[in-house]
């Protein structure tokens, strides 16, 4: 299942590629967990299967990724994912808040989907040979959650007047913290200079705000320029760490056991 | 939402026949065929799903068109043999393509 990791890399470049590895598996392992807490209360039932396989799948990308990681590292990938503790996480703040409503997940889902669109078709052209299979592979996905998070964008703000409300607070509140999906890495001179990531952060921000403005400007209205934060991969919230005692209950029950 | 229900039919594999899965509820065509692959196709289990309005489905379920009161009998395949027959005619077929590739 894990690809083998470019062992041709010399060592910053193999610490580089570990940052970047770690920061994407997290976004992908969080926002799956969020989403999977509307099995059972999604607002229909197909709806509820649609979403459910779709956090599965980011669980299955975070897998993926985290093997990745493990062959890189040498740690195992279990311990990466439930072993850590909340500060350990490198997720983007887009993701530290709770699932909150439908309107809320929707934003959250169409704010998310985009930017890893544009994140991942960069990481496809990244000089790290598996790197650029995977990401290859997860955008196959990934075109589907991105149809997804889109029906449900232009639904909610095309419907009821409620819906469209929801949506637009839900789009206001997370804009700021969305930026972070594109916070600078602390590696990331030397991740652009071995060509692992093919463009900085700050050229992948704009290109995913010259892609979502248009979009999301006719439903909110004119957004603020922000730029990522410096620590829009290192601050948790109140919600993250609850959702981490969650995630992590049953490897805490008997650390190191085999499932 | 106003929900609708939608028909979902599959393949299996290329070639196979489109055989009927099931249905799902949805408000549009767009969300019907995210929650048909979901339901009937997230496993890989299909290489092909039709998804069609149930109220575009044009029904004929009249007994008397279906299921006459007569003795039909006679339209039936049934008492006719042709196994003999069949055998018969590849056997003859057999012998005039081996006759032709002499030639």
């Amino acid at each position: 299942m894990s690809e083998a990791p470019a062992a041709t890399l010399d060592a910053p470049a193999r610490e580089a590629l570990a940052e970047l590895l770690l920061s994407v598996a997290d976004d992908e392992f969080v926002i799956g967990f969020w989403d999977s807490e509307w099995t059972g209360i999604a607002p229909m039932l197909e709806e509820d299967v649609a979403t459910s396989s779709i956090a599965q799948d980011e669980i299955g990308h975070a897998r993926a990724l985290y093997e990745m990681l493990s062959a890189l590292t040498g740690r195992d990938a279990d311990r990466i994912a439930y072993g850590r503790d909340a500060d350990g996480f490198r997720h983007a703040s887009l993701l530290n808040h709770a699932r909150g409503d439908w309107a809320f997940s929707a934003a959250r889902r169409y704010l998310y989907e985009t930017a890893d669109a544009v994140r991942l078709a960069a990481l496809a052209r990244s000089s790290d040979e598996p790197l650029a299979a995977l990401s290859t592979k997860m955008r196959r996905e990934e075109t589907y959650h991105l149809q997804h998070a889109d029906t449900w964008l232009r639904r909610l703000s095309e419907g009821a007047s409620e819906g469209r409300e929801r949506l637009v607070g839900a789009l206001g509140r997370l804009w700021p913290d969305a930026q972070d999906v594109f916070a600078p890495l602390a590696a990331e001179e030397e991740l652009v200079r071995s060509g692992l990531l093919v463009e900085p952060m700050r050229a992948l921000h704009a290109e995913w705000q010259a892609r979502v403005r248009p979009v999301l400007e006719p439903i909110v209205g004119e957004l603020p320029a922000l730029t990522p934060s410096l620590d829009g991969r290192t601050r948790r919230t109140d919600d993250f760490r609850w959702l981490h005692g969650e995630l992590t209950a049953v490897y805490r029950s008997e650390e190191g056991a085999t499932w | 939402m106003t929900e609708r229900i939608w028909e979902v039919f599959r393949q299996q594999d290329e070639g196979d026949p489109m055989v009927h899965a099931g249905n799902v509820n949805a408000p549009d065509d767009e969300l019907a065929v995210h929650y048909a692959r979901e339901m009937y196709g997230r496993r890989g289990e299909s290489h092909r799903l039709w998804v069609v309005a149930r109220d575009a489905i044009t029904e004929l379920d009249d007994p008397d068109l279906l299921r006459p009161p007569f003795d039909r009998s006679h339209k039936k395949p049934g008492g006719y043999i042709i196994k003999h027959k069949l055998e018969a005619a590849k056997q003859r077929a057999a012998a005039e393509t081996g006759e032709g590739s002499d030639e």
